[in-house]
């Protein structure tokens, strides 16, 4: 018994997911097909709207509907701050602080020398471009705190250092209300290293 | 290698990472006794991983594995300290040692010599990046590896003349020149006896080792490019 071409064709596509191999892919249609036509449906319409109407934001990259994204156009937030994020998520997370009302620039990934991915393939130009409209005066580099993301900010800041932008990078430490017993040791070990001075 | 076999406490570092099915990773490690090889950490991708945050390149890790194949699963992982995280320069540089590694080393092909050559550069990198801890890595790799960089003397047996000037045949070594610059590849006998002895005092010996380390590296790496100095490039171009 073969496969209908149809049917292929949507295992093929659903591969298209992260982590999804042929056996889960053949799963998942068969489950649309058989058990659920209307939730197929509305994927299928919710995957064309999104394509149709999702674009990047000029100003700060992220996913938005419009030209510029609405945070972008607010007068409330503050245009001498910009902060540099790897993901959407990564953004959600730093306005859930309320603890910064600048605005953002989201890369959309970030540097991975061994993955080739470059300044030229995140599209760092764009981001220069952005922080120079005349008004950012400090860019806050908030990528991880892994190597690729401490790769990332390096690359950001050595771009930035020669116009005359105020450059910061994100603290890291103990974790409020963190005990000291219970902190990783590289955590721990790096807090010291990065101790800072309390009298002036 | 179809043995099955189970490693304890061994130390290693994390040269790359990819992700793997939803949750998972492959980490390619490099490792004292069992040289190249890949492990698969399950789960280490989801948010409360214990391995989350651990497998992190640069860093002294000892690591437990099991199994057969190709790749084996990971068991256990434990941070060792002492070596502070890479920043800026160095940190660049240390994905170039990664990739040389990930391109250079056979799997399952021990060498303990560069493991420890290794884990000292990253120590002296975490004082700031020099040149010459890349050219020592660089020897060591390469003769490590039996690509037969010999610095003492020519391709006939010739001890090395401090005062002439060598072309490096690929394979079979250095061929005295008459004069220099008549090869591609020249390199003076000072640059050659100083890489010999690490002595990397002298700027143009450094500066011609540079050269030499290149085009070796460019060769035994089939010509290919390498990532990390593509992108190396690229920051200098910003
Ligand atoms: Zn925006």
């Amino acid at each position: 018994m073969s496969t209908p071409s149809s049917l292929e064709s949507l295992i093929e596509a659903l591969r298209c997911l992260p982590g999804i191999g042929p056996k889960s892919a053949q799963r998942m249609a068969y489950y649309l097909m058989q058990r659920d036509r209307s939730g197929a449906q509305r994927l299928a319409d919710s995957l064309s709207l999104a394509l149709g109407a999702l674009r990047h934001c000029q100003r700060c990259n992220t996913f938005t509907e419009a030209e510029i994204c609405d945070r972008c156009l607010s007068s409330k937030r503050d245009a001498s701050l910009l902060c540099v994020v790897e993901t959407p998520v990564d953004m959600n997370m730093m306005e859930q602080t309320h603890a910064y009302s600048g605005l953002y620039y989201v890369l959309m990934g970030r540097v991975s020398p061994l993955d080739g991915i470059g300044p030229r393939e995140l599209g760092l130009d764009q981001l220069l471009a952005r922080a120079c409209d005349g008004l950012v005066q400090e860019v806050i580099l908030a990528t991880n705190f892994t190597n690729e993301g401490e790769v990332t900010a390096h690359y950001l800041s050595e771009m930035l250092k020669n116009h005359a932008i105020r450059v910061s990078r994100i603290a890291r430490g103990v974790p409020v209300g963190g005990e000291l017993e219970y902190v990783d040791s590289g955590t721990l070990a790096q807090a010291v290293r990065e101790r800072r001075s309390l009298s002036e | 290698m179809t043995l099955r076999h189970k490693v304890d406490s061994q130390p290693a570092f994390v040269l790359h990472a990819y992700p793997h099915r939803e949750t998972s990773l492959i980490v390619e490690v490099f490792s004292r006794d069992f040289g190249r090889v890949a492990l698969l950490a399950r789960g280490a991708r989801r948010p409360r991983s214990v391995l989350r945050g651990l497998l992190l390149g640069f860093q002294p890790l000892e690591l437990g594995w099991a199994g057969k194949g190709e790749v084996q699963t990971l068991m256990k992982a434990e941070w060792q300290g002492g070596q502070p995280l890479l920043a800026g320069k160095a940190l660049l540089c240390g994905y170039y040692l990664n990739e040389l590694l990930m391109y250079l080393l056979p799997r399952e092909d021990p060498h303990e010599r560069l493991f420890s050559v290794y884990a000292e550069t990253l120590r002296r990198f975490a004082g700031g990046m020099l040149e010459s801890d890349l050219r020592r890595f660089e020897r060591a790799l390469l003769q490590e590896l039996g690509y037969g960089l010999t610095l003492e003397s020519d391709a006939r047996g010739v001890p090395l003349d401090a005062n002439g000037y060598y072309a490096y045949e690929i394979e079979r070594g250095f061929v005295s020149l008459q004069r220099p610059g008549s090869s591609a590849l020249s390199v003076s006998g000072k640059t050659l006896l100083d890489l010999a002895r690490e002595d990397f005092s002298d700027p143009s010996s450094l500066a011609e080792a540079k050269q030499l380390m290149r085009a070796l590296i460019a060769h035994y790496t089939g010509g290919a490019g390498l990532k990390t100095r593509k992108i190396f490039m690229e920051l200098q171009e910003l």
